[in-house]
């Protein structure tokens, strides 16, 4: 039985010394520090937070995976499904949107988007803020941001080549897409 | 109040090497899912851990609720369905003087699954609903003649409402089981009508169980990539079959009472039907202990 | 008479059906009437909570909350987001709650009503101070409930609430403090705790009320009836002390599920 447990509302004992920073899952009424969540309360250098590794919505800087809705000139919609490592129910997907400015970090204005997303891609990208009503603005323009898998015209998964290009195994044919950096190299 | 979100690394460090990879399995079932599925069944395996012909525990539970004359909670894996039965007494149709009303119905409510919102009954509780009802009518497994109290005077109409708390799949199948345990649970106020004043006048201490002629259960199977045969698929798999088969028997005779099919019918449909049905005849002797 | 409404979504039984009439002469046995001393319990106990986290695996969050013959299912989904076009900076916490027809003792029919909307409404406003919405923009909390059996209206909004934030601590949303619900009826001149039916219906007047019990603080009060402002104190006064009872219930039940 794990009597570090502690529930929301319930004041956390600080450990002797500074007064430590707090994060998510704590906060301080009438200058008591109490948990809003159930769980054991950890220090992380000097931050002192209970963290659930749960389903969460996006925020700034949250990475998250989407796989590509719709496509204008100015912008594609992006529907996210994994926010920091952890998938989202299926049916609870957020909506996010990646502009033309925020696609790839040189040449922001040439960029085209039909070369570089497809409908059906799954892309990696970062959160940059809440942005309007209806979506989130993600960036992918970071090399490890962007295209991580798609299908070819063939109906094959295709292999990036370079930043710009993804090949299909099947036809030999290249296609244009904006790929992040594979980790292994 | 705490403002900052915490990056990547920090939140999922607090969790153990096996729970990581657990999460990035998980993270490529919900990318990926049909992929997922074939990975598993490659190794004659299910992502639940059944093999492919595998079929979940099934417990019920009956007459939990008061004000209900008869009701039953089932648990078919993770599937929950809690079924009432309400009586009521109206007159009978003009052409059926001597005949009552069963009235079944299935609720999927929004709270049972993320992909449900709020709102009318949809599509699938509403084909779903009809598929029960033609079951237990054309069953035969209770006799409307039972319900009349009174020919073209007075009889009993039950209300079997089922709802749906937990939506993992094979909610058919789960449903049937609960409407069925609920009606045999049910126990009726003996009924006397006063031909003088026309009005029904039921006895508090005096009641009487319905007349059940037979117990129908339903196995569901679904084709997963025009091959692979899954019985009793879960709220991952249903999206990914092509076609799914119900078989109601009765579980006292073993007699087939209905087979229906949805969905594209693939090669070899009719081999795999026959599976079924006989599938469904061993599987019964399981469920008879159930209901 | 129940009239039923053709409704071309469901499957329809006669147009107009009465629930049972029994004999005066059947009387059940040993039934309570109004002026008889409370049956069973004392008038300041409340009958005991059975409570289960966790039971709905499709939802983020869910609770069961049973108490002799109320039976409340409650899920959580959330936060996810908005429908909505309009862009709000606070989340929101959206409550539903659903009547089975076989909740109580005259069937009801499977269209939402004016007493779901009010039961609804109540438990908004208990479970409103407490969360923390402002740390949710854009998402919305959705939180169902389904009430299996009832046993009185204000036996199930306290039940309701009391499910409602199990299944909000269940789910990992912030929370400043858990919100513990009792109700209250004042029959002659004696309070009682966590009436039944028939108790409340008896009753002058009656009382919920909800409140943080690890914060001292009373999130909303819900009063119908005739009392007098010193009665109303006294129930409020009453209540409250079993909510930290209550309170304790439910942080074993999430202790043992966490």
């Amino acid at each position: 039985m794990d009597s570090d447990l502690v529930l929301p509302g319930q004041p956390i004992s600080l450990p002797r010394g500074p007064i430590p920073q707090l994060g998510p899952g704590t906060y301080t009424r009438d200058a008591q520090v109490r948990a809003s969540l159930v769980g054991i309360p950890r220090n992380e250098g000097s931050t002192l937070t209970i963290s659930r590794v749960r389903p969460h919505p996006p925020g700034p800087n949250s990475v998250v995976l989407g796989s590509i809705t719709r496509l204008s000139p100015l912008q594609a919609m992006l529907s996210i499904t994994v926010v920091d490592g952890v998938p989202l129910p299926s049916g609870e997907e957020f909506t996010g949107v990646i502009r033309t400015q925020d696609v790839r970090a040189t040449e922001k204005d040439k960029v085209k988007i039909a070369d570089c997303f497809r409908g059906g891609d799954v892309v990696r990208g970062v959160v940059i803020s809440l942005g309007d009503a209806r979506s989130y603005f993600v960036t992918t323009a970071r090399n490890d941001l962007g295209v991580i898998f798609a299908t070819s015209e063939a109906g094959a998964t295709m292999e990036p080549v370079s930043w710009q290009e993804m090949r299909c195994p099947k036809t030999g044919k290249i296609e244009r897409r904006k790929c992040a950096k594979p980790e292994n190299l | 109040m705490s403002t900052t979100t915490p990056t990547t690394t920090s939140v999922l460090s607090v969790l153990s090497p096996a729970e990581q990879e657990a999460l990035k399995a998980a993270t490529f079932q919900r990318l990926h899912p049909r992929v997922y599925l074939e990975r598993f069944l490659a190794e004659n395996v299910r992502p639940d851990g059944r093999p492919a012909e595998g079929w979940r525990d099934v417990s019920a539970h009956v007459g939990s609720i008061s004000t209900a004359d008869g009701s039953a909670l089932v648990r078919l894996g993770g599937t929950t369905v809690v079924c009432g039965v309400k009586a009521e007494i109206a007159e009978p149709e003009l052409d059926r003087e001597g005949e009552g009303f069963l009235v079944p119905n299935l609720d999927l409510p929004a709270m049972c699954s993320p992909k449900f919102k709020p709102g009318p009954p949809t599509e699938e509780a509403q084909v779903l609903s009809d598929r029960l009802n033609e079951v237990l009518v054309s069953s035969g497994m209770l006799p409307l003649t039972s319900l009349c109290i009174h020919p073209g005077k007075a009889a009993w109409v039950l209300y079997v409402d089922a709802t749906c708390i937990n939506y993992d799949g094979n909610v058919f199948d789960a449903a049937l089981i609960a409407m069925v345990a609920a009606l045999k649970n049910t126990q009726l106020p003996k009924a006397t009508f006063d031909e003088e004043t026309g009005r029904t006048t039921c006895s508090r201490s005096i009641k009487e169980p319905l007349q059940i002629t037979r117990t129908p259960v339903s196995m569901s199977f679904g084709i997963f990539d025009s091959t692979t045969l899954l019985t009793d698929p879960t709220s991952f798999e249903e999206p990914l079959l092509d076609t799914t088969i119900s078989v109601v028997v009765d579980s006292t005779s073993g007699a087939l009472l209905s087979a229906s099919q949805l969905g594209i019918d693939a090669t070899a449909a009719q081999d795999m039907l026959q599976t079924c049905i006989t599938a469904a005849a061993q599987r019964r002797h399981d469920l008879r202990k159930i209901v | 008479m129940a009239q039923t409404g053709f409704d071309r979504r469901r499957i329809n039984g006669p147009e107009q059906s009465h629930p049972p009439t029994f004999g005066t002469q059947d009387e059940v046995e040993g039934r309570w009437i109004v002026g008889q001393p409370r049956k069973a319990r004392k008038p300041m106990d409340i009958r005991p909570i059975f409570l289960q986290p966790g039971l709905i695996d499709q939802a983020n969050g869910s609770a069961y909350v049973e108490t002799e013959r109320t039976k409340i299912a409650c899920a959580v989904y959330g936060p996810r987001q908005t429908k909505s076009t309009a862009y709000h900076e606070k989340g929101k916490l959206n409550v539903e709650v659903k009547f089975t027809p076989f909740s109580c003792e005259r069937r009801r029919a499977p269209m939402r009503d004016a007493e779901d909307r009010s039961l609804a409404v109540a438990i908004h406003q208990a479970l409103l101070p407490a969360v923390q919405v402002e740390l949710l923009p854009k998402s919305t909390i959705d939180i169902f409930l389904t009430i299996i059996e009832a046993d009185g209206i204000e036996a199930c909004v306290a039940a309701g609430t009391v499910a409602a934030s199990t299944a909000l601590a269940d789910a990992g949303i912030e929370m400043i403090g858990l919100v513990m619900s009792c109700a209250a009826a004042v029959v002659e001149q004696e309070t009682w705790l966590d009436p039944t039916e028939e108790e409340a219906r008896s009753a002058r007047g009656s009382l919920v009320l909800s409140c943080m019990p690890a914060l001292g603080t009373v999130t909303s009060v819900w009063q119908s009836g005739k009392l007098r402002p010193e009665e109303v104190l006294g129930c409020m006064d009453a209540c409250q002390e079993r909510c930290s009872d209550i309170h304790s219930v439910v942080a074993q039940a999430l202790l043992e599920n966490a």
